[in-house]
């Protein structure tokens, strides 16, 4: 496989002779190191939850973020180089902020999501120092309620943005993804999908899921971007308790 | 004393005024916005088949009068910026962000302003009859009902007494019509062309309403 991808892979504007970017690519096999991030959409709001990972017990666990507002109605999950989903997570929020001062209303999810997947293929090899040099190793769930109700979004390195019901990203998605599918109907209350969400990422979580180590938001139709106290937390995982 | 020159005084005049009047008045479900079709400068009447109202939707329309080249200018920009809008955020602009988005362009040229008096009217987003005015630089406002331009002064006290019932006692506010409307803007403008020499020719009645955009057209007096 690499005598084929040795000649073009190390240039990211170099189309391969069978037509790949090879460094797109990779940059989308990053993700599938970071932690495992999930999101469900249901007609009372978008949950989202993160696994957490706790390397030594020195660790703040307060200090780990993945889950991060962008506007008062959108949040954002992110899993692979979390330092490369800042930029994004930045733009997106200036972004929002400039719609609502230019329309005086909020933005779209859809709105945010395609100025985010702009960034994502502005990289090269000029020497410009304002540019990335290399794609970006990061994938998004983008999640909020707009005008047409809740919507969730995923983003990844290439551009590419979709919309979901409920979408996995991260090391652990092959399973949480085909768990997804199992548990996931329409009329989803949003308390079950706290649940589910938590449930799965049990499942595909290496340590013993606790409190500590998952960080959970949700937006409500009619509420705004809210994170779940570890207090709220354990009130879902003794619900879930089996 | 060969050098000696007398002072000159260098003007720069880069604005026209070229008059017009525009008014607005909105109701429960519907708005009503006309412009006379007068377009002049100083005693030349340069067209009386003029009309200085904009359909930039299905059910928004805006009123812009001042300086004509300014007016046709800021019309390309907000039609340009509705295109991009469509394109991006796949859906129409709502009257309000319209009406925000209008404010933001006028006040980008805050120290070299479009010299445009505006009035947007239309159906806001839950489809009740809106009516926003503007000065030149962006301050705006949501009203029931107003007038712009250059016989501004003598529509606004009118429509203060008969739509705003302003300073009378023991009278009952009764909710608008169309025809009432339609029936008001007629004769006030009428009034206003007896008396401002920059208002005449005739009317352009936009009625916005669920349905779109019907227009009406009424003669003035045209001296």
């Amino acid at each position: 496989m690499f005598l084929t991808r040795s000649e073009y892979d190390r240039g990211v504007n170099t189309f391969s002779p069978e037509g790949r970017i090879f460094q797109v690519e990779y940059a989308i096999e990053a993700i599938k190191l970071g932690s495992t991030a999930v999101g469900i959409r249901t007609s009372e709001g978008v949950v989202m939850a993160v696994e957490k990972r706790i390397t030594s017990p020195l660790m703040e666990p307060s200090s780990v973020e993945k889950i991060l507002e962008i506007d008062s109605h959108i949040g954002c999950a992110m899993s692979g180089l979390i330092a490369d989903s800042r930029t994004m997570v930045d733009k997106a929020r200036v972004e929002a902020q400039n719609y609502w001062f230019i329309y005086n209303e909020p933005i779209a999810i859809q709105g945010v999501t395609q100025a985010v997947s702009n960034l994502a293929l502005q990289f090269g090899e000029d020497d410009d120092e304002k540019e990335m040099s290399r794609p970006f190793g990061t994938a998004l769930l983008i999640g909020g309620v707009d005008e047409n109700g809740p919507q969730l979004y995923h983003l990844d390195p290439s551009g590419t943005y979709t919309q979901y019901d409920a979408k996995a990203i991260g090391s652990g998605y092959e399973g949480a993804q085909a768990a997804l599918q199992e548990v996931y109907n329409k009329s989803m209350t949003l308390l079950e999908a706290e649940e589910k969400l938590l449930q799965i990422l049990r499942q595909v979580m290496e340590e013993k899921l606790t409190s500590t180590n998952v960080e959970m938001t949700a937006v409500r139709v009619g509420g705004k971007f809210q994170r779940y106290s570890k207090e709220e937390l354990e009130v879902i995982l003794a619900r879930i308790k089996t | 004393m060969e050098d000696y020159r007398a002072p000159v005084e260098v003007q720069w005049s880069p604005y026209s005024w070229n008059g017009g009047t525009v008014l607005a008045v909105s109701g429960e479900d519907f708005s009503v916005i006309a412009s006379d079709t007068r377009l002049s400068e100083g005693f030349q009447i340069y067209s009386r088949d003029f009309p200085k109202t904009y359909q930039l939707g299905d059910n928004v329309v805006l009123g812009s009068c001042g300086f004509q080249g300014d007016v046709t200018t800021l019309n390309k920009v907000i039609e340009a910026q509705l295109k991009i809008y469509d394109h991006i955020y796949q859906k129409k602009m709502s009257c309000e962000s319209l009406a925000q988005l209008l404010s933001t362009i006028l006040y980008t040229r805050r120290f070299f302003p479009y010299y445009t008096y505006n009035i947007l009217a239309g159906l806001d987003s839950k489809g009740k009859g809106c009516v926003f005015s503007f000065d030149p630089i962006g301050s705006y406002e949501r009203e029931v009902y107003r007038a712009g331009g250059s016989a501004s002064s003598m529509l606004q006290p009118l429509l203060d007494n008969q739509i705003g019932l302003l300073n009378q006692t023991g009278v009952e506010k009764k909710p608008l019509s169309v025809e009432k409307a339609v029936q008001l803007v007629t004769d006030v403008f009428t009034s206003a062309a007896e008396r401002d020499i920059y208002t005449g020719d005739g009317i352009r009645i936009n009625i916005i309403s669920a349905d779109g955009v019907d227009i009406k057209e009424v003669p003035l007096r045209r001296d």
